[in-house]
């Protein structure tokens, strides 16, 4: 690596890590609608896809530390992620424990995020050779081949719908939204991706805004007055992160962000950061006690996942064969044509593995040795600042310029429209039960499954 | 601002429905207005077109976001226990 793509490494981690406090922070921010557009515009820039993957990995480990400082102080999640936290963060907090789950949250958020990096690294490694075998392909009907790698896919996807809140339509979804989306592809007449991953990606939010066009339904949405938010005051925390955790949450953070770094290759990281959690609250009798632990764990488990999700379909499958791939970590697995493959198959060819480790491990360290202390001294600071500053309009509002910029830039002017459509369609799913991760992998499924439903004999 | 405005709740938070209107669409009409500039630009200091028009697109919207964040108000009240 020359000495200006150092630098750049150190300049790109460093700036994601900043941004991407903030972003944690602030509330209502879907990981997938905050990662994937910045990660995709980076890109589509040219930015070169080692750089991108540098500020990906650092946009994990300040984000998943960062997104349960409000979940702490005030029992507001700053992002998806941080939701199954909230009970957890409510009974400490009702126990005056505020700033103790505060500091264990963000020192198991950088147990997690290595252990994770340690134990998918080296099994990538062992496993790699298994790429060119997943990658060939197998007739199984007349005239309809499949590549192996789509049978895992398949398998997360499954796994996926029916840990979704409503099953049935989870599973039914999926070949339906297939043809719906190849459909529109034929449409076109050439495969658009861009426009329907962000109209997924912003389905919920467009749902909930779109129904406000509705009378009844728009008086669902009233709120009188501010909303309140009740901030816990908070003592002095030590810098050292050796200080602020036991043994036991060591050891369980350990042992658990090796397990889930795996498991995230077909399964979601929300779901399998609520087994964990529950699992270890229940472990305990005392109910203070077993909160504290399963809320320091998840946190170690949000940055174990995110980075299992992503590294082992990048560096092994080269194929999204998990929701985290199939959402946040998308664009690097979707040809680009500039670049003339995908960022994950250019990484792969032009870099060493060595060289991607360094790099992985190289952005979380600068990551954290940016975040953490800024968050162990000036969290609530921060919290407060962005909760009196940012107005969520000013928000939404550029994600979604950045989502119309886009699909104009896929599909011109049916791009925008494209995206609206799916967005609706995305929405109405998610409002139903059906989870998002479901949807994500069902777009990359689609060729394959509408080949599969147009080549069966019946 | 009176404590008994009405708002809407979208994606967890209050918002006032002519605020994110007009919010959006001073960050959409920068990022397609810095978007189809990106050519001219790019013609003007001899680099690709494609990179610079996402590049000065997303420049666009962050432009809209800092102008909205004066012309929009925060519906958060908070509140020290």
């Amino acid at each position: 690596m020359d000495p200006l793509t150092v630098l750049l490494v150190v300049l790109l981690s460093a700036l994601s890590a900043i941004l991407y406090i903030f972003i944690g922070i602030l509330p209502g921010t879907d990981e997938t609608a905050t990662m994937a557009p910045i990660l995709l515009t980076l890109l589509l820039m040219g930015v070169d896809p080692l750089l991108a993957l540098v500020w990906f990995a650092a946009s994990i480990a300040a984000f998943k530390m960062a997104d349960s400082i409000p979940v702490a102080l005030a029992g507001i999640p700053g992002g998806v992620m941080a939701v199954p936290q909230v009970p957890d963060a409510l009974t400490a907090k009702d126990a005056g424990l505020a700033d103790t789950i505060l500091r264990k949250g963000i020192a198991s958020s950088v147990v997690g995020q290595f252990v994770a990096l340690a134990t998918t690294l080296t099994i990538s490694y062992y496993l790699m050779p298994l790429g060119d075998w997943l990658r060939a392909t197998d007739e199984v009907l007349p005239n309809v081949k499949v590549a192996r790698w789509f049978w895992i896919l398949l398998i997360g996807l499954l796994v996926l719908a029916l840990t979704s809140r409503n099953k049935g339509l989870a599973l039914i979804s999926i070949p339906a939204f297939a043809l719906g989306v190849q459909g529109l592809r034929a449409v076109y007449g050439r495969s658009v991706y861009i426009s329907f991953f962000l109209g997924i990606t912003i389905g919920p939010m467009m749902f909930e805004l779109l129904s406000m066009l509705h009378t009844e339904l728009k008086k669902t949405y009233e709120r009188k007055g501010l909303k309140e938010i009740k901030l816990a005051k908070i003592g002095k925390i030590p810098l050292n992160p050796l200080k602020i955790l036991t043994r036991e949450e060591v050891a369980q953070s350990t042992l658990w962000s090796a397990v889930t770094s795996i498991l995230a290759t077909v399964m979601s990281p929300v779901g399998l950061t609520i087994l964990i959690g529950d699992l270890l609250r229940e472990s305990k009798k005392d109910k203070v006690r077993g909160s504290v632990l399963a809320y320091t764990v998840r946190d170690a488990v949000k940055n174990a996942t995110y980075i299992g999700g992503t590294v082992i379909p990048l560096l092994v499958i080269g194929q999204p064969t998990g929701p985290m791939a199939a959402g946040p970590a998308m664009p690097f697995f979707q040809k680009l044509e500039n670049l003339g493959m995908s960022a994950r198959d250019y990484l792969v060819t032009h870099y060493d593995y060595l060289t991607i480790s360094l790099s992985l491990i190289g952005a979380s360290l600068i990551a954290f040795l940016i975040a953490y202390p800024i968050l162990v001294k000036y969290s609530r600071k921060i919290t407060v600042a962005v909760f009196r500053r940012v107005p969520a309009e000013a928000l939404y509002g550029l994600f979604i310029a950045i989502v119309i910029m886009l699909s104009y830039y896929d599909a011109r002017i049916a791009g925008v429209f494209g995206t609206l459509i799916i967005s609706i369609v995305s929405g109405a799913l998610w409002k139903l039960g059906v989870s998002l991760g479901v949807l994500f992998m069902t777009l990359v499924a689609a060729p394959t499954l509408v080949a599969i439903l147009m080549g069966l004999p019946i | 601002m009176g404590d008994e405005e009405v708002f809407y709740e979208l994606y967890g938070e209050y918002v006032s429905l002519r605020e994110f209107g007009v919010a959006t669409l001073i960050s959409t009409i920068l990022a397609l207005a810095f978007y189809f500039v990106s050519p001219y630009v790019a013609n003007l200091i001899g680099v690709p077109s494609a990179g610079l028009s996402i590049t000065l697109g997303a420049v666009g919207a962050s432009v809209g976001f800092f102008i909205s964040v004066f012309l929009t108000r925060v519906k958060r009240v908070i509140k020290e226990v």
